[in-house]
């Protein structure tokens, strides 16, 4: 039996390696070539085209420092700051107080806002669908539970080549910081939506929904719209002229359902993780804001 | 002379019948391979090339290669590998060679078919909570080493049942013969049973590769992240320890779901180089079992 013992001591020796191998790299620093500085960025799957071109631009800006982006939407990202496991978080929604109260309690740090842009939320319908603008009111009985449109011809459409005339919600799913803000904006704080509403991942996948869906109406950053779908004008109350979404309309209010882009750090960001919210900020960031489809801070 | 009854051509159109349906159905099994990689390929084709293999990704994954995702599902592979087999091997051996029907080695037993049955995205919630947080592999962030060791020991019982099998398979002869001539325990297993049974255990090892590969759900919630630019030369692309990785399987199900303007033949390009890289891996160890096999005496 001691040859059986000897084994059974070296596969716990060879775990027991594996282990301390694992604990030992804790600290996050650099060491060993390729190696560099990470920044985890975790958060809204809205944020989350434009945080990985703001990291794909920066890996030449400064090579020593590599982005690590993941998505999830901006619930996960909220989560990921409380316990630790980001630096920065995307959130297309503001901070619930109490997410922001578990960073107190949790980390010891107060959370620390940054404004990185602004996302007009662009109602998109199929290309054939002929609606010209909408209002935020008739969205609100669409897509509210128990709300009083269900087919499109109560708003005066019919879309050529579409079988029947229900109206195909599509929606997000609701750890998205884009369903939190559309159920706040249109449906109401103290709504439901309504149960038919598809629940998609991923602003991409609601807008290829909608592209292949003719009866279809849905919501997603302007950013993702394609050339297989409509973007509609949107008003604020039945009656009033709509706006169409676009840079302009979402910094003066006019457009009624933009929202500005937060990034979220635990406490005031320092060293290599301060280079990078500077340099988002900076001119150089805020074009890539443009580039990717949203709307830039306005210059100071 | 023998000429043929009605009775006996009766017979033979039967027997002819029989075999063509159980060959159709043997047939049937290659259908849904062929139509899935030839698909993945036909769609993918245009976008494959060796620069798309590496370079990194560009404009949001919209453009440019995979690099860092072909990279990092190597890494996470081969790390995961390189810590569930030593022990998933012993493990066997012990389970195989040693233990008794006692019951401790039933408790075992029970575990390791009962962990190989656990869904993929309940290791992966294990990981997060034992690997990234309770062990702090990376100071409570994800890392590689937390995707690979949950990767691991999602690994762990089916590398133990498919040693246990190639080891059970040398025959119980062999052992005695060695016995009886005064060899230990250590010295049987080290001469006779490890080298008539290499090839079994090499085998299901490597089929864990394709496995591995291919998960998604465990791996993103320890330590693949949808994006991260590497180096395009060197050693050491990614710190296993501090670093998180891009992943093939993950990369896909981000340009699916996420990034819009993309080709529509990217992500079958990347399902192709998933589907290649794997095949490589499964092509070389069959090519490692012949050669292992011509050796044997038996």
């Amino acid at each position: 039996m001691g040859v059986a013992s000897s084994i059974r001591f070296a596969a716990a020796l060879a775990a027991v390696a594996v282990l301390v191998a694992g604990c030992g790299g804790g600290g996050g620093t650099a060491s060993g070539p390729g190696a560099r500085t990470t920044i985890a960025n975790i958060g809204s799957d809205t944020m989350l085209n434009l945080a990985a071109a703001w990291a794909e631009a920066y890996d030449r800006v400064d090579p020593s420092v590599s982005v690590e982006v993941s998505g999830g939407g901006s619930g996960q990202g909220a989560a990921a700051l409380i316990n630790g496991s980001c630096d920065v978080a995307n959130c297309s929604r503001k901070l619930e107080e109490r997410e922001a109260g578990e960073i107190r309690s949790r980390r010891s740090r107060e959370p620390k806002e940054h404004i990185v842009g602004y996302d007009a939320l662009s109602i998109f319908v199929h290309r054939s669908n002929p609606l010209e603008e909408i209002s935020v009111e008739d969205l609100g009985e669409m897509y509210r539970d128990g709300g009083t449109i269900t087919r499109w011809s109560q708003i005066g459409v019919t879309i050529p080549g579409a079988k029947g005339d229900a109206i195909i919600l599509v929606n997000r799913q609701n750890s998205s910081g884009t369903y939190h803000y559309f159920k706040e904006a249109v449906v109401g704080k103290k709504n439901e939506f309504r149960l038919s509403a598809l629940h998609m991942n991923g602003s991409k996948d609601a807008v290829e929904l909608i592209a292949n869906t003719p009866n279809s109406i849905g919501y997603s950053g302007m950013g993702y719209a394609t050339p297989e779908v409509r973007q509609v004008r949107v008003s604020r109350k039945r009656g009033e002229r709509g706006i169409a979404p676009c840079a302009v309309s979402a910094l003066d209010g006019s457009y009624p359902i933009a929202r500005p882009m937060f990034m979220y750090t635990a406490g005031e960001p320092e060293g290599a993780l301060r280079a990078y919210l500077e340099w988002i900020l900076s001119p150089k960031g805020q074009e890539i804001v443009e580039s990717t489809g949203y709307v830039p801070r306005p210059a100071r | 002379m023998f000429t043929a009854t009605p009775q006996v051509r009766r017979k033979a159109r039967t027997e002819a019948a029989a075999r063509t349906f159980f060959a159709l159905m043997a047939a049937a099994m290659v259908v849904p391979l062929l139509a899935i990689v030839g698909y993945v390929v036909y769609r993918g084709w245009p976008v494959l090339s060796w620069t798309f293999l590496t370079t990194n990704p560009t404009h949001g994954g919209t453009q440019g290669g995979i690099w860092s995702a072909l990279v990092g599902t190597i890494y996470v592979v081969f790390l995961s590998l390189a810590i569930s087999a030593p022990i998933g091997v012993l493990a066997a051996v012990y389970l195989n060679e040693y233990a008794k029907d006692t019951w401790f080695t039933r408790v075992v037993n029970l575990a390791v078919v009962n962990l190989a049955g656990v869904p993929s995205i309940v290791h992966g919630l294990f990981g997060v909570g034992a690997f990234v947080y309770f062990l702090n592999v990376n100071g409570g962030k994800k890392s590689i080493l937390a995707a690979a060791l949950t990767l691991a020991v999602m690994t762990l019982p089916v590398i133990v049942a498919s040693t246990k099998e190639a080891l059970a398979s040398v025959p119980v002869a062999f052992r005695e013969a060695c016995w009886n001539v005064g060899a230990t325990r250590w010295q049987t297993i080290r001469r006779i049973v490890l080298p008539n049974s290499i090839s079994g255990i090499l085998t299901g090892v490597i089929l864990q590769v394709s496995r591995t590969a291919g998960e998604t759900a465990p791996v993103m919630l320890t330590g693949v992240t949808t994006w991260k630019m590497i180096e395009q030369t060197g050693l050491f692309l990614y710190h296993p320890i501090t670093d998180q990785c891009m992943a093939l399987s993950m990369h896909l199900y981000y340009i699916q779901t996420q990034a819009s303007g993309a080709p529509k033949a990217l992500p079958f390009a990347i399902a192709a180089v998933l589907i290649g890289a794997v095949l490589v891996v499964n092509a070389a160890s069959i090519a490692v079992r012949v050669a292992l096999r011509s050796r044997r005496k038996w």
